[in-house]
């Protein structure tokens, strides 16, 4: 009788084991498998965004045909070229307030894709939450600026050139991607480089929906001017009004051109040098790229200014400083 | 020897359900853990083929998240809904070389709000062309109005008496407006906020005061020299004081950006303005709150003052020096 009742409890007890071990491995598994239960959703969320979309954007098309409008608003184009806005961003205060307005006049412009990079060595969760949220089609990159080229605290803004790696980076990126991508159509796109404390107007974005090389318009609030322009006469960018500089190669700033996508794919080296002089990080980039009189001048022949170079001032924090170090500071859980 | 197979059952028996159990209550952290660290544990990388505009994979070598996704995008503001109360702004300006690019990334903002009302005063003796003719492009719903701040207010830095605050009679200007153009009795809701042309909002502010019932209120970035003030909100949901450290008894320790009001109060109170004179630095709000409210009908908003929906950020003046005494550019290109 104890025999078998030695017996049947060993039987149960390895059986019981099996039974938990498989349970565990299962389990384990299970959890490995995270994202694909995401996956299945999203598809059909996709698909209902984009039927939304067009169904609102026909709706829009219906109540307004006015024939004032310029051809491309009233036609659905099947390839509208896409703009790929290259923007380098750092921690800072005022950087979720700054990516914030950028978003919003973003998700105005069709057919954009925003690529930001981090100065940093890895993700910040303030611009992974925020992207997340933002409602755009964007690519989240991240590279360090070497320690010898970074502004240290109290050096003037224009000591050292910024957010060249950043830029390079981007740039690297969307020639990495492109690669993968053999086609016509995905060579049709316009890159643009959008620092993240600018002004944009909508319009801009149409004006250079169309380039072809490289083209340019005047800046508001920059050079120490109420703008800077690109001259043109017959068409033609005959030379620079500026005040600071004139004779460098191409004396614009980087809000004031914007490069066609084939073309960056065209060159693959072409990149901002950062050790460059001040003043001259556009010109290392664009001097490889194209001459003066290839230039497209937009904004009604460069006489319209609807970017501006505006900057954000440092919010000031005594007294917060005051109160960190008392250990009384505000509550570092609430992200601003 | 018995003991000891026994206790070597029972530590087998529960071995397997302590893994279990472990690593189950590890799962419930690890998707917050995931977005903090760089997504090392997920392997593999994945396309969804279904849409050609659609890519998403969870890592890569490189650690590149690419989103590609298709949301609504429109240069118009959303069309006019019945349900919602109207949210007036109020904004003061004056001109100066950034009025413009103020402006334009204001409208930019404001062309996401339904039911948004522009209420644009200018401190200048005439309305510009300028301001004119960016309202009109824009496409938003609005009114523009303007008086001019009297010249000795402006400058008059007596301690006696002090200059008036920037903006403050632009504002009441439009208080006056509404209390003209809309009858107390209207059936129209509406929400009064006083946004400045450089500050910093997001969509989600505008939803929460859209609630309003007498005066809400939310924390505001970048004032009081602190990463943040806010409403100090007990456990009942009620603002019972102010989290600042510039003078914090003030009736109403709050910038102008983190408070909105609900029209029918302004009408309801025809005589609350800000006042001109004679108001000490900081108590503006004050002002015209202590005629509306008291401290104990003010409806928190931003998960009972915990988020950050508004940034009282500040635009650097340009330095123009180039331009010289007789300026360089060309002064018909409007900027």
């Amino acid at each position: 009788m104890a025999t078998r009742m030695k017996l049947k409890l060993k039987t149960v007890f390895v059986l019981y084991f099996m039974v938990s071990l498989m349970g565990l491995i299962y389990a384990l598994m299970q959890l490995g498998q995270r994202c694909d239960c995401a996956e299945h959703d999203m598809p059909k969320d996709r698909t209902i965004s984009r039927l939304r979309g067009e169904l609102h954007r026909l709706q829009e098309q219906m109540r307004k045909a006015e024939p004032t409008k310029p051809p491309q608003k009233l036609a659905v184009k099947p390839a509208q070229p896409t703009i790929y806005v290259i923007t380098p961003t750092y921690t800072r205060f005022v950087q979720k307030a700054e990516l914030t307005r950028l978003a919003q006049t973003f998700l105005h412009v069709p057919q954009l894709h925003w690529i930001l990079v981090e100065d940093s060595p890895h993700k910040t969760p303030l611009v992974s939450g925020f992207l997340a949220s933002s409602g755009l089609a964007y690519t989240h990159l991240h590279t360090p600026t070497p320690r010898d080229r970074k502004l240290q605290e109290g050096d003037p803004s224009w000591l050292k050139p910024r957010g060249a790696e950043q830029r390079n980076e981007g740039l690297r990126w969307l020639r990495e991607d492109r690669r993968g991508q053999p086609g016509a159509d995905t060579q049709l796109g316009v890159v643009y480089f959008a620092d993240d404390d600018n002004t944009y107007s909508l319009q801009l974005f149409e004006e250079m929906r169309g380039t072809q090389r490289v083209s340019v318009w005047p800046v508001g609030l920059v050079g120490g001017m109420r703008y800077e322009r690109p001259v043109v006469e017959g068409g033609k960018v005959v030379r620079f009004h500026t005040g600071w500089r004139p004779s460098r190669p191409f004396p614009l700033d980087m809000a004031g051109f914007a490069v066609s996508l084939k073309l960056v794919i065209a060159n693959q080296d072409a990149c901002f040098d950062g050790d460059a002089p001040m003043g001259f990080l556009e010109s290392s980039f664009l001097q490889g790229l194209v001459t003066m009189d290839e230039l497209e001048p937009k904004a009604e022949n460069c006489t319209k200014v609807l970017v501006w170079h505006t900057r954000t001032e440092k919010p000031k924090m005594k007294r917060e400083e005051a109160l960190q170090k008392q250990g009384l500071g505000s509550d570092t859980a609430v992200e601003v | 020897m018995p003991k000891r197979r026994d206790i070597l059952a029972i530590v087998l028996i529960v071995l397997p359900w302590t893994l279990l159990i472990t690593v189950w209550h590890q799962s419930a952290i690890a998707p917050l853990l995931a977005i903090r660290k760089d997504d090392g544990a997920d392997r593999g990388r994945r396309e969804a083929g279904q849409a050609s505009d659609s890519k998403e994979y969870c890592s890569s070598d490189k650690d590149i998240v690419e989103v590609v996704r298709t949301e609504y995008v429109y240069t118009r503001p959303p069309p006019w809904s019945d349900g919602l109360p109207t949210i007036h702004i109020i904004t003061p300006t004056y001109s100066r070389p950034v009025q413009k690019a103020e402006l334009t990334r204001l409208a930019n903002t404001f062309l996401h709000v339904a039911n948004l009302h522009w209420i644009l005063v200018e401190d200048s003796q005439r309305r510009t062309p300028l301001v004119t003719r960016m309202l009109k492009e824009t496409g938003l719903n609005y009114t523009h109005l303007n008086v001019e701040t009297p010249r000795n207010y402006k400058l008059r830095a007596d301690t006696r008496d002090p200059r008036i605050p920037r903006g403050t009679m632009q504002r009441n200007l439009a208080l006056r407006w509404l209390r003209e153009t809309f009858n107390s009795n209207s059936s129209q809701a509406g929400i009064v906020y006083f946004a400045d042309d450089d500050n910093t909002y997001s969509l989600e502010l505008f939803e929460e005061m859209r609630s309003t019932r007498k005066v809400s209120v939310w924390p505001v970035a970048f004032v009081g020299g602190l990463r943040y003030e806010s409403p100090k909100v007990n456990a009942a949901g009620k603002v019972y004081g102010w989290k600042t450290v510039f003078d914090p008894h003030r009736p109403f320790a709050i910038d102008m950006a983190g408070f909105a009001i609900n029209l029918r109060l302004i009408l309801f109170k025809p005589q609350a303005y800000f006042k001109l004179r004679g108001v000490k630095g900081g108590y503006q709000e004050s002002s015209l709150l202590r005629e509306l409210v008291t401290l104990n009908d003010l409806e928190p908003k931003a998960s009972n003052c915990t988020k950050i929906l508004v940034w009282h950020t500040r635009t650097e003046k340009p330095v123009l020096v180039n331009e010289g005494k007789k300026g360089f550019t060309d002064p018909n290109v409007e900027i």
